[in-house]
């Protein structure tokens, strides 16, 4: 018998199978005619014409003909004459799970193109769940799984990490409009916004929580950031874990019930919204929660169509394109409200073409920027999503979605595009106009900014030599006492020799690289708690740095790395205050 | 709902929080891989607040099987204690039974270095797929049956993520009374 010859894993892959079957899924198994339309849609099978086994039909034949000889009369009588083909072994199981992690990004373009109907997208995360279920997956998706079921977001952000990065972004809002008022507030009850994040902003982007808090507090808005429950995100979209997709939602929804509050804003995430708003009262069983979902982008719209906040468009006068994220425009419809916005807020904004529900995947969708063993097919197959780009002739790409952000930019980088992606949030927060009463006085700015890195001692390590320049020149600029190290071995030397503070740390560098230093840096009790910031133009390499079994970097960086970013990320690093705190 | 639970001396515990800020424990409870690496989730919490002092001693002890459990310092961690418990993953066989035998090898681990608190997550729940109706039922029976008989620990926490866990971990205890 088919089901004795089962290893115990491929058993329990089909048993699960079986619970998964509701009708969407079986209409989506049975209908395809295999005629071609979908992989004319597909940007995988666009790059790589020559391979058949991109094709979204090819990939969901694979997931089809288990289906098939386990579950579909035909298959069961007839397997050669409906190509119906049982899962065996672990090795098959590993087969598919290059398939549905490694060839797919869970976009639905190819599903809107369906003649038939078939949601391809659905049926591979059903299919990632399935070997989710079995521990067959990505060592990124298991890390960032484990990381959102137990530290209760996707970058596993500590709670006390969260919190004093919101109390000194807090500091800074506080100091810029010299107002007590001007804070984050935590946990305020009766808010009319709770404000649910990407914990990408809190990691490595903590400028758009900044922007955000603008934004609200010139609104005069009553809101409030949770202390718990604050990550919008969630991995159960693009893992399949719906047991996953149902707790995350669960936590952020009960939270704003505890708070009592009125709304619950995400800000732009793509996924996020879809999750949070669409996907979540299904997974989680609780119903549509009893309060109201937007995306930040619908807040912004109504803050300026109401007069609440007052923009310039003159202040974003570059040429813009705009980027409708996957989850967004596909999935959730939404597309017109984002360009209303951004018409409000540039002086030239051109569209990408094909656009809305139509447009091509940034190529990091469905967790792909967590799966580094795919890394090149990935951006073999970004050569679409990099010709949409350039075809627009613009510079600056504006997205709503926190991941294409990663996406777009990985593809920019590898293309040698030379743009900028940026978000509707940021460009709000640029075009907003200070009222009277809260104008900052030139001289508070000044003192403000004075040296906020005096006393700071910073190991920059870099090969490249025009890298080691920049860094040490901004650094030494904010006041900090910069030394330089051009490989691994000299770095080691001089964080024993030197106890810096901080150290940026390049990881490809010849000789000893800088996983290695890191990890012997992390080894060394003496040099154990130096804080670290990796500085990267190898995405790639991320995961050899944050598997390694050692305490994980402060910091983490792309190259490029511009001024404001750099010292934004080393003075939250550093946990600094602004040296003239509180007003 | 009941969060209580008192055997002779003793006291089972639930609690909503984050384990490795739970003070006052001799000893937290994380649910490991065979390979010993800390890894992500807890695993990220132990290494980050606990410094690589924890890493260090797993090390030395290299790999373990399921239904082992490895005690280490907690670093900088305030517990004295973690106890490395390998518990079954990913729907393999037998589960039930090994995660009763890992959780009656972390109580006798605990008896063994006399920790009078000890603090545990809902074991095998969320990430490696145990059924949390499973994990309740299953730790918190072995417990209430390990404190009956032994002089310690004196009390047994289980620091769940959320309300979900929360929820059935209080209704098995109920069952329990």
């Amino acid at each position: 018998m088919a089901q004795n010859a089962r290893s115990h894993k491929a058993s329990k892959v089909v048993e699960r199978m079986g619970k998964k079957l509701n009708r969407q899924m079986v209409g989506s198994l049975v209908g395809c005619v295999h005629c071609g339309m979908c992989a004319e849609s597909c940007h995988y099978v666009l790059a790589n014409p020559d391979d058949p086994t991109y094709a979204p039909a090819y990939k969901a034949d694979q997931i089809r003909k288990i289906f098939k000889r386990n579950f579909d009369w035909t298959g069961k009588i007839f397997p050669w004459w409906v190509h119906a083909q049982d899962v065996r072994t672990d090795e098959d199981l590993e087969k598919l799970k290059d398939i549905v992690f490694g060839k797919c990004t869970n976009c639905r373009r190819c599903s809107l193109n369906c003649p038939m109907g078939v949601d391809f997208a659905t049926i591979n995360r059903m299919a990632r769940g399935l070997l989710v279920s079995v521990g067959v997956m990505p060592e990124g998706v298991a890390v960032v799984s484990k990381d959102q079921w137990e530290v209760g977001n996707q970058m596993g952000v500590l709670p006390q990490d969260y919190l004093e990065t919101i109390e000194w972004l807090s500091d800074e809002l506080e100091n810029e409009f010299k107002d007590t008022a001007a804070r984050i507030p935590i946990d305020k009850m009766d808010a009319d916004v709770v404000y649910a994040i990407n914990p990408r902003e809190v990691k490595y982007d903590p400028r758009t929580i900044s922007d955000a808090a603008r934004i609200f507090y010139l609104a005069g808005e009553n809101w409030t950031m949770p202390s718990e429950g604050w990550d919008m995100t969630n991995f159960g979209l693009f893992s399949g874990d719906d047991e996953l997709g149902g707790a995350v939602v669960q936590r952020v929804y009960e939270k704003v019930i505890e708070l009592r509050g009125k709304r619950l804003v995400l800000s732009e995430c793509g996924h996020g919204y879809r999750s949070t708003r669409c996907e979540g009262p299904n997974w989680s069983g609780t119903g549509v929660p009893p309060f109201v979902i937007e995306s930040s982008v619908l807040t912004m719209l109504r803050y300026i169509k109401e007069g609440r906040i007052r923009v310039d468009k003159e202040k974003n006068r570059a040429a813009v394109t705009f980027h409708d994220s996957c989850n967004n425009a596909r999935s959730c419809g939404f597309y017109e409200e984002p360009r209303e916005l951004l018409n409000l807020l540039v002086t030239d904004f051109r569209e990408m073409y094909p656009n809305r529900a139509e447009n091509f995947c940034c190529t990091g969708g469905g967790g792909a920027m967590s799966m580094s063993e795919y890394t090149p097919q990935r951006l073999k197959s970004a050569i679409i999503k990099a010709d949409q780009l350039k075809a627009t002739g613009v510079k600056v790409v504006v997205t709503s979605c926190h991941n294409c952000v990663d996406g777009l930019t990985d593809v920019i980088r590898h293309y040698k595009l030379g743009m900028k992606v940026t978000q509707l949030v940021n460009l709000t927060a640029n075009a907003l106009v200070i009222p009277e009463k809260v104008v900052v006085p030139v001289e508070a700015l000044i003192s403000v900014v004075t040296l906020p890195l005096q006393g700071f001692k910073i190991l920059v390590v870099d090969d490249e030599p025009d890298i080691l320049t920049f860094l040490a020149a901004v650094l030494e600029d904010q006041g900090a006492t910069v030394i330089q190290a051009a490989d691994g071995e000299q770095a080691l030397a001089l964080t024993i020799q030197e106890k810096p503070d901080l150290v940026t740390l390049d990881l490809s560098m010849p000789g000893k690289n800088g996983g290695y230093v890191f990890e012997e840096i992390r080894n060394n009790p003496e040099i154990a708690s130096t804080k670290v910031c990796i500085i990267t133009g190898k995405p790639e390499l991320r995961r050899l740095i944050y598997e390694r079994p050692v305490a994980p970097p402060e910091g983490y960086l792309d190259k490029p790395v511009n001024e404001e970013t750099l010292l934004t990320n080393i003075r939250m690093i550093l946990e600094l205050k602004r040296p003239h705190g509180h007003a | 709902m009941l969060n209580e639970l008192r055997v002779n001396e003793k006291i089972i515990r639930l609690m909503v929080g984050f384990i490795t800020d739970i003070q006052n424990m001799d000893g937290i409870v994380y649910y490991a891989r065979p390979d010993l690496t800390l890894g992500a989730g807890f695993g990220t919490a132990i290494s980050t607040q606990g410094g690589p002092k924890v890493q260090e001693e797993l090390k030395k002890t290299g790999s373990a099987n399921i239904t082992d459990v490895v005690v280490t310092g907690g670093g900088n961690l305030q517990a004295k204690y973690i106890l490395h418990a390998v518990g079954p993953r990913f729907q393999e066989e037998d589960s039930e039974e090994k995660l009763e035998a890992t959780t009656l090898n972390v109580l006798r681990k605990a008896e063994e270095h006399k920790l009078q608190k000890i603090v545990f997550p809902a074991m095998g729940a969320g990430f490696y797929g145990i059924p949390l109706e499973v994990s309740a039922r299953v730790t918190l029976g072995v417990a209430r049956e390990f404190l009956e008989k032994a002089v310690e620990p004196k009390e047994v926490v289980f620091c769940l993520r959320d309300s979900r866990e929360l929820k059935v971990f209080q209704e098995n205890l109920q069952k329990m009374k």
